[in-house]
């Protein structure tokens, strides 16, 4: 097709979508086009949009196609081409063979599942109880809470990692029974603490939101108190607490500074996937294909979450969990 | 036929018996007053809170106020504030890097304060930018609208590890695609991971990349929960689409925009992992998590100092926190929420 060709086709459609023109008909493409969405915005912001969309969703892409080319790249390679020049799949396969990465991944989804569970379940009571219940110092309960958000996990590290080391005293009464580091509960434990404040400041505010008749008629049916709130108040708040819930296992898959200071490198000893990804760096040797294949399947969990859940996040946040 | 009442009476007799200790919790609980429930409730919370936040944070006070040992991990004697002077001041010999230098010796980048606070800032500045943009896109209905809401959110769910990993491939010298480009234009040196401007870029622009997503998330929920009659009263007002967001988006989304900026501040003044995992490490970008860290592990061991790092990144926090709240009332008071 000749270039005269397609111009006369562009100038068609033009011509075809120009409603009403009357004055245009010397007027070039260009013109016509600023013409055109003159007079329907709303085209010009549709087309600003797709334009925006492609420019953000490209930034935000391109760093993980990037990594999937290093995993394409053969072992050693230097000045990795943008386009990878075969297609092979091997790293993937090789990061379970070289290092138990299977053992780090199932580490760190036990701490995300462990943690969420816990955090949902504890701070289910602690949110019913400030949600719903009317008590003496809920003040300044709720406002230590929030303090204690102040702080960044280094400051509870230091205690935490003497004690569990059992250098000093927990709570400056008793030594902890067994040496807790390089034990699922040396992470497990302080990421409970750090994530459980916004938990029950979310569940709070959802459980604050049910009408009482709905638990006062459960109560009358026979349901026992503590009944209420897990039979009642929890299922009818059910986005707030999948928000609660997303947002704990998400930062705890996603922690770095506990997860890497408070286990040993060795899947066995219950590290997380931050050491398995690094242990393919070794004294001699380091292997950033595997790396990078290592990295994208360790992602995998966490988009399969997401696009699961992503609808229940966001009807989550708007229904409320920021209204505090 | 006489099995089964026999195995019948069984269950009851067994239901009977395992029930009896929980009917006694459970009647014991219907007797309790609405506040002694609510104490009991609040137990099993406030007491994990208790062993792994609060005393933590009062031992970590405590022992910044106790000199260090550099030979153990032992604390030395009872000084006051000394490691706080010692910190202020610039005068502690052993520090990694200055946590803030009076004499102004010392670049910007290299302290830790300054570098964590413009670290702050500038991310969260970036994030917030960035995250309307995206949220404006996760608003707006089109086809494959559920796809784009992923693609967008997926950087957040990433492991800071990987984070890491992504931009240490990206900028590696002879490895990453943007090093030559980026030092051929003069921008960046021929080592940016070892280089202290360089990786302050490469963390920020990592950070952002993240944590937009987070952003997006939050500032989404706010444009959600906008009434949308408002919208169509503005258009039979013959409002503009500026007008629109300067007088009905803006205005509502504030409060919330406010939050999520909060959120993320608090996030940004503790950065740790990204600087670890990207870059040669806490040496070149010495943030104050990571001076916290160099006290603890570094060559000598100064656990005074750390804990007294780590009180005054708290103390930095809440300061922030103090000027985002005021915002908000203020907002809140100018919609007469308040």
């Amino acid at each position: 097709m000749s270039i005269d060709a397609r111009n006369h086709e562009d100038a068609e459609t033009f011509d075809g979508s120009d409603d009403g023109s009357d004055d245009d008909e010397n007027k070039s493409p260009v013109q016509r086009w600023a013409d055109d969405w003159i007079r329907n915005p709303e085209k010009a912001y549709a087309v600003m949009l797709v334009f925006l969309g492609g420019v953000l969703l490209t930034t935000s892409l391109f760093p993980l196609y990037w990594l999937f080319n290093v995993a394409m790249a053969p072992p050693g390679q230097t000045d990795i081409p943008i386009v990878p020049a075969t297609i092979d799949l091997s790293a993937f396969v090789q990061v379970f063979v070289q290092v138990p990465f299977a053992r780090f991944m199932f580490n760190s989804l036990f701490y995300a599942f462990t943690v969420t569970l816990f955090v949902l379940l504890i701070g289910s009571l602690a949110g019913y109880a400030f949600g719903r219940l009317e008590f003496r110092g809920k003040t300044p309960l709720l406002f230590s809470l929030l303090v204690l958000s102040f702080f960044p996990p280094a400051t509870l590290f230091i205690p935490l990692f003497r004690a569990f080391n059992q250098q000093v005293p927990m709570l400056g009464l008793f030594t902890l029974p067994v040496e807790l580091y390089g034990t699922p509960g040396a992470v497990i434990t302080p990421l409970s603490a750090f994530t459980m404040p916004l938990a029950i400041f979310i569940l709070t505010t959802f459980y604050g939101q049910i009408p009482d008749g709905l638990e006062d008629a459960a109560r009358v049916e026979g349901t026992t108190r503590i009944g209420a709130l897990f039979r009642v108040i929890m299922p009818l708040s059910a986005p707030g607490v999948a928000t609660a819930g997303i947002l704990t296992f998400i930062t705890v898959y996603t922690e770095f500074f506990f997860s890497f200071l408070m286990t040993g490198n060795s899947a066995a000893e219950w590290a997380p996937v931050v050491d398995g990804v690094i242990a393919f760096q070794t004294q001699y040797t380091v292997r950033y294909d595997l790396q990078a294949a290592a990295s994208l399947i360790a992602i995998v969990p966490v988009a399969i979450l997401v696009v699961v859940a992503q609808d229940k996040i966001i009807s989550g946040l708007t229904q409320g969990a920021l209204k505090e | 036929m006489l099995i089964a009442v026999a195995v019948e009476q069984g269950r009851t007799e067994q239901a009977d018996g395992s029930g009896g200790v929980l009917t006694g919790i459970a009647t014991w609980m219907e007797n309790l007053s609405e506040q002694a429930y609510a104490y009991l409730l609040l137990v099993p919370g406030f007491l994990v809170l208790l062993m792994f936040a609060f005393w933590p944070l009062a031992s970590a006070i405590r022992m910044s106020f106790f000199a260090d040992v550099i030979t153990s991990g032992e604390l030395g004697a009872f000084v006051g504030l000394q490691n706080y002077v010692r910190l202020l001041t610039n005068t502690n010999a052993l520090a990694p890097a200055a946590f803030i230098d009076p004499s102004f010796q010392t670049p910007i980048l290299e302290q830790a304060l300054a570098m964590t606070i413009l670290f702050a800032v500038l991310s969260v500045t970036g994030e917030t930018l960035l995250g309307f943009l995206y949220a404006m896109l996760m608003k707006a209905e089109y086809k494959g609208r559920r796809l784009v809401r992923l693609l967008i959110i997926l950087p957040w769910a990433i492991p800071i590890v990987i984070q890491g990993m992504i931009f240490f491939l990206l900028f590696r010298p002879g490895y990453g695609l943007l090093t030559e480009p980026l030092q051929q234009i003069g921008l960046f040196s021929s080592l940016p991971l070892n280089t202290t401007f360089d990786s302050f870029v490469i963390v920020t622009v990592a950070d952002i990349w993240k944590t937009s997503a987070f952003m997006a998330l939050l500032i989404l929920a706010g444009l959600e929960s906008v009434n949308q009659d408002l919208y169509e009263v503005a258009d039979v007002m013959g409002a503009s689409r500026w007008q629109r967001f300067r007088y009905i988006t803006f205005p509502l989304v504030f409060p919330v925009l406010m939050v999520a900026m909060l959120f993320r501040t608090m996030g940004a003044l503790r950065v740790y992992g990204i600087i670890e995992s990207t870059t040669v490490g806490c040496s070149t970008v010495p943030s104050m998590t990571c001076l916290v860290t160099q006290f603890m592990f570094g060559s000598a061991t100064q656990y005074g100092s750390a804990a007294a790092v780590s009180v005054l990144i708290a103390i930095v926090v809440g300061l922030f926190i103090m000027v985002y709240l005021g915002f908000i009332r203020r907002s809140n008071q100018s919609l007469g929420l308040a």
